[in-house]
């Protein structure tokens, strides 16, 4: 601001004039010389205007005070003393009755501010929103696999005497594929003891010599399913009749002259030792 | 009984641990004492945040009160100021006379202020009754720095004389009318330049 004097006022002076010349608290002879000085200097003319302006402004503001929430006292008492207040909370709005809607609203603000928001704040955090996906796009994964399809899902029919349905439908699937099963091992069984029946019997050990020394093919013998562990000195039984004694013969001649060994049975041996 | 005599009681009950009359003076002073915390900090829920520090602080140092050092109301003033303070050194929200045209922050999909005075159409002494007024107002009165709008809150919001403003803010009374000054004159020409370029 120019220090420039006019009328006997400086501008310096002008501003700290200012605010008594807004209030009336200047002599008679001092706002004379104000007066004068706003009337011909560029710069504190404007600047009385715009300062009379900004307090009009703020007056406005002045008129209607911003009223507290209604929970402010309480949360004051609360946080210092810890005396719950003995007035009521319409006592603390001069006796002012609440409407319902503004009271549920208060109620759910304090309800959203201790659940939601804490709640909100933790799913909103990077960590938890990957992870919700990646469980998201696995259960995705996993479903479209087990070919599962969300409009199947839809029709879903939970009425008690649909679920009842599907449940015997179900039951009838798994014992019928138990039976059909146990069907498929009978007939395997069956095929495989008319086979054994049909087999020829295998040539005699003398034989097999015999057939070994005459194989000129070069070609590895053949496998032989026998029974290995077969002892040498177990007697071979063959079909007996009915009540004839029998008599234990060992193998290659090889054996003791034990007594005669007399068993009477009735019954049929195999030849093969599977 | 004065003010001041019936507030020197209550104090002295207060500390004598009654709690009756620490209710008595929250319930007395925490209207005065929120509307200057929204006038200054802009919003309700930092305004009732600040409010809540401002007893905190006080119950905690209310046995360090003297009466003969000043009004009660300068006392409380004084540790308003200075929460006030502390917190916008820490919200870091330099908010010096910027442009009218940026959008509050606190709104953020509310028209600049310039649009919000387009849509007045009304001559200037009749905005001045409405609500919306109030509001635009406000939104102005945040613009300016912390060190003007404080002094303006407490003359012309809280009606505090000088000397009193001057003994919470620390400063001598001819800095208190300057700030004052050229807070009301800042405040006046943002909202004019406003109005001139929507007419």
């Amino acid at each position: 601001m120019p220090e420039e004097t006019k009328h006997g006022v400086e501008c310096t002076e002008f501003e700290a004039l200012l605010s008594d010349a807004l209030e009336g608290k200047l002599s008679a002879a001092r706002k004379e010389s104000f007066e004068a000085h706003r009337r011909v200097c560029a710069v504190c003319g404007p600047l009385l205007t715009d300062v009379q302006a900004g307090r009009q402004w703020l007056r406005s503001l002045a008129l209607e005070p911003v009223e507290p929430p209604v929970n402010l006292v309480h949360n004051i008492l609360a946080a210092t003393s810890g005396v719950v207040s003995t007035r009521t909370l319409a006592a603390t709005r001069d006796g002012r009755t609440t409407p319902f809607g503004e009271r549920a609203r208060e109620w759910w603000d304090s309800f959203s501010a201790s659940w939601f928001r804490p709640v909100a704040a933790f799913v909103r955090q990077p960590r938890f929103v990957m992870s919700f996906g990646m469980i998201f796009f696995s259960f995705s994964l996993a479903l479209s696999a087990a070919g599962v399809k969300p409009k199947d899902v839809a029709k879903v029919d939970l009425r008690p005497s649909a679920l009842r349905h599907a449940y015997n439908d179900a039951q009838i699937k798994v014992v019928k594929y138990y039976d059909n099963i146990r069907f498929v091992y009978e007939i395997e069984s069956k095929v495989r003891e008319l086979k054994r029946a049909n087999t020829p019997a295998e040539p005699g050990p003398e034989q097999q010599k015999e057939n070994r020394k005459n194989n000129t093919s070069g070609q590895p013998d053949q496998r032989q399913d026998r029974n290995y562990s077969q002892e040498y000195n177990q007697p071979v039984l063959a079909a007996l009749r009915a009540g004839a004694p029998i008599t234990p013969v060992l193998r290659d001649g090889v054996g003791d002259a034990s007594p005669a060994v007399t068993v009477a049975l009735t019954a049929t041996t195999n030849r093969r030792f599977v | 009984m004065e003010e001041a005599q019936v507030v020197g009681l209550l104090v002295r009950r207060c500390v004598g641990g009654d709690a009756a009359a620490w209710e008595e003076i929250v319930q007395r002073y925490h209207r005065r004492i929120y509307n200057v915390c929204y006038r200054f900090a802009g919003d309700s829920d930092n305004a009732q945040d600040l409010t809540q520090e401002v007893f905190i602080k006080m119950y905690r140092t209310l046995n360090t009160y003297d009466a003969g050092k000043g009004a009660f109301m300068t006392w409380v003033t004084t540790i308003t100021r200075n929460l006030l303070v502390d917190h916008f050194r820490k919200s870091k929200g330099d908010r010096i006379t910027d442009s009218l045209d940026s959008a509050p922050s606190e709104h953020e999909d509310a028209q600049p202020l310039s649009e919000q005075i387009a849509d007045r159409g009304l001559p200037p002494d009749a905005q001045v009754q409405s609500r919306e007024t109030r509001e635009m107002v406000h939104l102005a009165l945040q613009k300016l720095s912390p060190e003007l709008r404080e002094a303006v809150i407490l003359r012309d919001l809280q009606d505090m004389d000088y000397r009193e403003i001057a003994t919470a803010l620390r400063v001598p009374e001819g800095t208190v009318k300057s700030r004052i000054n050229r807070g009301r004159a800042e405040l006046a020409r943002l909202l004019q330049r406003t109005y001139k370029q929507v007419i």
